[in-house]
């Protein structure tokens, strides 16, 4: 018998809620009442997410978020600050139990693992997808997903984005650039190191398509069947709990 | 108050914020940047162990080793080391 998982694709969703609900769904994991878990999601509005590590204030440039009506959010996992755009970016969540075979002590090794279902769902549509350490896929040598992993009470979480579209001038209008001079280098630079499935495949790849190609990357890699469910009663009202009470909060999206 | 930002050759970025007391004994300072550490609480261990000690390459490296391996935390994406040299350049940049 094969092993399955729960697949969920909860849609567009705001950066508090989208962020409340992977914590709600690995406490949920964590406590026995859910099971593994792939999760698609997208972002509306659009957001800018920063690693549990870094400085809102130093990374995010909040007075351009406002005015564009883009919100920003404190993760719970590391790494470097993400703009989520509502049509150019698709993200995914996979919520695992830490004793899974798939999971590693070694964390750089269960990123390579994790990854390695992307990897696959992206080689399906034709894309020459690569896994880069620390935590990137790139094609081309470019980058086109990040990740981020976070390990509490026995559970695995990792998220990350699968780039669609990208547009690196808007993206440095709501990240903090060190001075305005370096702006059009950075726009130029990331042009030269971040692409994209549109990119590469010169044509218009629907969110379905990519959702489906990824499913068959996922359950091929990990040898698992994704089952389509929904989240549960519990899942629902601790993450609008955890929305209000963590992620929309000053204290926890400025406490560095 | 110093601050150094320091990227780490096939890593992350690393950014430092810090107060010296006589210019030489760590009086306050804030770790961020995008690196990855787990449990990710660690990192205000990592900070309020560092408070009172000196801007010593070595007493840093133990301090903060010593609190990953009391925490069994990992770091990935930056060495003890790597941080160490980044809060040194921030001490050389405080006034």
């Amino acid at each position: 018998m094969i092993e399955k998982w729960r697949l969920l694709d909860t849609g567009l969703d705001d950066a508090f809620y989208n962020m409340a609900l992977d914590e709600a769904i690995s406490i949920a994991r964590s406590e026995g009442i859910a099971p593994n878990t792939i999760r698609f999601y997208r972002w509306r509005p659009p957001a800018v997410s920063i690693g549990y590590f870094q400085s809102m204030k130093e990374e995010v440039d909040i007075e351009a978020c406002d005015k564009l009506g883009i919100d920003y959010v404190r993760r719970r996992t590391g790494g470097g600050a993400v703009y989520h755009d509502t049509e150019g970016e698709l993200t995914y969540s996979i919520i695992v139990d830490d004793a899974h075979r798939l999971i590693s002590n070694d964390i750089q090794e269960t990123y390579r693992t994790l990854c390695s279902g992307l990897v696959l769902g992206l080689r399906q549509l034709n894309v020459p997808a690569e896994f880069r350490p620390i935590n990137d896929i790139v094609a081309y040598g470019k980058k086109i997903s990040g990740n981020a992993q976070t390990r509490r009470m026995n559970t695995v979480l990792q998220h990350g984005t699968i780039l669609r579209k990208v547009n690196p001038a808007l993206m440095f209008r709501v990240l903090k650039v060190p001075s305005e001079k370096v702006r059009d280098k950075l726009i130029k630079s990331v042009e030269e190191r971040v692409t994209s499935i549109n990119d590469v495949l010169k044509r218009d790849v629907s969110f379905r398509e990519l959702k489906e190609a990824l499913i068959k990357g996922f359950e091929n890699s990990f040898k698992i069947r994704l089952v389509p469910g929904g989240l549960t009663d519990f899942e629902k009202n601790l993450a609008y709990r955890l929305k209000r009470e963590k992620y929309i909060t000053k204290e926890w999206n400025f406490r560095r | 108050m110093g601050r150094a930002i320091y990227k780490v050759k096939g890593g992350k970025m690393i950014k430092i914020q810090l107060a010296l007391e006589n210019k030489k004994i760590i009086k306050d300072l804030r770790i961020t940047g995008d690196f990855f550490l787990h449990p990710e609480e660690t990192i205000e261990d990592i900070e309020k162990a560092l408070r009172g000690c000196s801007l010593s390459k070595e007493e840093l490296v133990r301090i903060i080793k010593e609190t990953l391996t009391s925490r069994r935390a990992v770091l990935l994406g930056a060495s003890p080391e790597d941080l160490a040299r980044c809060i040194i350049m921030a001490g050389g940049e405080s006034d």
